[in-house]
């Protein structure tokens, strides 16, 4: 089968397909450093690449079949490659109110007062480790253990554009207006995705995120 | 030039795709049978890439003020046309100038497409000219075609030939095929056999987003599943037990656990599903799913 690492005995990351097209594989926490590796290998066969939490689906071209560079990116760790510390965004939220509906109940959960809370929210700095929902949708790791919240039990129906929200362990922006079932605790006016900018989404995976907050008048 | 006289209920313009940014959120969606559009431009002599229009399930009134040349692929819709010449699904159709072309109601299945010669000129937003309704980019405004809308076409190359296309075989069997996918093993022994056996119902809230189905419940162990990539044609199942089918248009990852995944050789096939059709899944293996992909349309000459 494929050649090992120079130096190293690496077992190739498990793999799972979902039809005849998409190679699911577990990446795990080196899944935005196999990003980069595969996308800067341009294989012909390979149509997409998504990233998601700890794997990343290959999707290949129709009728192509793994190639031995494909084999060769997957057996090979990419512990020189990794995923380059991406750009710094700082996005201004305006917390609570009408643009954040759920940050009371959400501060009573977490056993903090609402200042806290937004303190407590705004001090980390988060990663984006993959998009997806939407176009757009940034899932940020790097939210407090104390800040985790399940999903709501009934999605909202409508839910505005820039919410800033709260699902599981992470927090994501909802880029346009649309049903969801995360928990809303502030919005910001930032356009997370155009599709007419020559980048269309704000957030790519490995850039970086910290919320400012937005003085308000309460 | 094209004038709709009467939109259908959802017209929309589609291409091959914009494939390779899922990174971005972004599905690769465009023609739900990418390979009937791509013949149907075949039969106009353009590019397969070029731009025409998916139909479902009732069609638009066109006009075309210059005459034009346009094909159907898909399934058969009733229509006519207005200088009473008769109208044949997969061949090169010549219509002259000011002639009107009124597709009615789906015969049977869903979805047809609409090639012209030259293609459809709008705008290609995110490389594709293909309509993405979930977000209102792409295609003819980001929306699906209204009555008094013009789409402007491209300037054609070349001389027009008559031809006629046939589909690959094998997209008469009504079971989907699909490959065992990789949550499988979350489904307890029940959970399998309702999923392989059942029959499930399309259900109303279909559209190019996913089909849900109505059936027997799938039961699975309910651990928290990070969410991964997903694709059209997977299966998922969400705690109520009741499966959906990702379409075209549907998110680039998912949370829920998949069962299986539609092979591509049948995503024509999903593409014909209307709400109330009866769905049955039957597993190939990886190998089998291959070898069925390489089936193709054919192309030749009107005799």
């Amino acid at each position: 089968m494929g050649k090992r690492a120079r130096g190293q005995s690496h077992i190739p990351p498990a793999w799972h397909w979902i039809n005849e097209r998409g190679l699911r594989i577990e990446t795990g926490d080196a899944t935005l450093a196999y990003y980069a590796a595969l996308i800067s290998q341009e294989l012909p066969e390979i149509e997409d690449v998504i990233p998601a939490d700890g794997s990343l689906l290959l999707v290949m071209r129709r009728g192509a079949d793994l190639s031995a560079d494909l084999w060769a990116t997957l057996v090979t760790p990419p512990l020189g490659l990794q995923a380059s510390k991406g750009v710094l965004h700082e996005i201004a939220v305006e917390y609570g109110g009408i643009a954040g509906p759920d940050l009371p109940e959400l501060a009573e959960q977490a056993r903090m007062d609402v200042a806290t809370y937004i303190n407590r929210h705004t001090a980390e700095e988060y990663s984006v480790a993959f998009l997806g929902f939407q176009p757009g949708f940034p899932y940020l790791r790097g939210l407090p253990s104390a800040l985790h919240a399940r999903r709501r039990a009934s999605p909202r129906i409508r839910v505005a554009a820039g919410s800033v929200a709260i699902g599981g362990q992470y927090t994501g922006i909802y880029p346009a207006g649309g049903p969801g079932g995360w928990h809303i605790v502030g919005r910001t006016a930032a356009a997370l995705f155009d599709p007419q900018r020559e980048t269309p989404a704000l957030l790519m995976p490995g850039d970086r995120v910290r919320f400012v907050p937005k003085d308000s008048c309460s | 030039m094209i004038e709709v006289l009467r939109a259908g209920l959802c017209d929309l313009v589609m291409d091959q795709g914009r494939p390779g940014c899922g990174a971005l959120g972004v599905p690769a969606g465009g023609a739900a049978d990418p390979a009937a559009l791509a013949a149907a431009n075949l039969l106009v002599g353009n590019d397969e890439a070029a731009a025409g229009l998916e139909i479902a399930l009732l069609g638009p009134s066109l006009r075309f003020p210059l005459g034009g040349v346009v094909a159907l692929t898909g399934t058969r819709f009733a229509a006519t046309r207005s200088s009473g010449v008769d109208l044949a699904w997969n061949e090169t159709l010549v219509m002259t100038a000011g002639e009107t072309l009124s597709l009615e109601r789906a015969e049977a299945g869903c979805r047809c497409w609409l090639a012209f010669r030259g293609g459809l000129l709008v705008p290609r937003v995110i490389g594709s000219r293909s309509t993405f309704l979930p977000a209102g980019f792409g295609g003819h405004l980001g929306r699906a075609l209204r009555a008094g809308d013009m789409l402007a076409g491209g300037m054609p190359s070349g001389g027009v030939r008559l031809l006629r296309a046939q589909p690959p075989p094998g997209l008469e069997e009504t079971s989907l095929r699909v490959v065992a996918g990789p949550q499988l093993g979350q489904f307890d022994e029940a959970g399998l056999t309702a999923f392989f056996a059942g029959t499930y119902r399309v259900g109303a809230a279909s559209d190019r987003r996913g089909l849900r189905l109505d059936g027997p419940a799938v039961t699975h162990a309910r651990v928290e599943l990070p969410s991964q990539g997903v694709l059209p044609g997977a299966v998922q199942v969400p705690p109520d037990g009741q499966p959906m089918v990702l379409g075209w248009d549907g998110p680039v990852t998912g949370g829920y656990p998949v069962i299986a995944a539609v092979v591509t050789a049948d995503l024509p096939k999903l593409a014909q599903l209307r709400p109330g059709d009866a769905v049955r899944f039957v597993t190939v293996e990886l190998e089998r799913a291959r070898v069925l992909a390489a089936a193709q349309w054919e192309i030749e000459e009107l005799a």
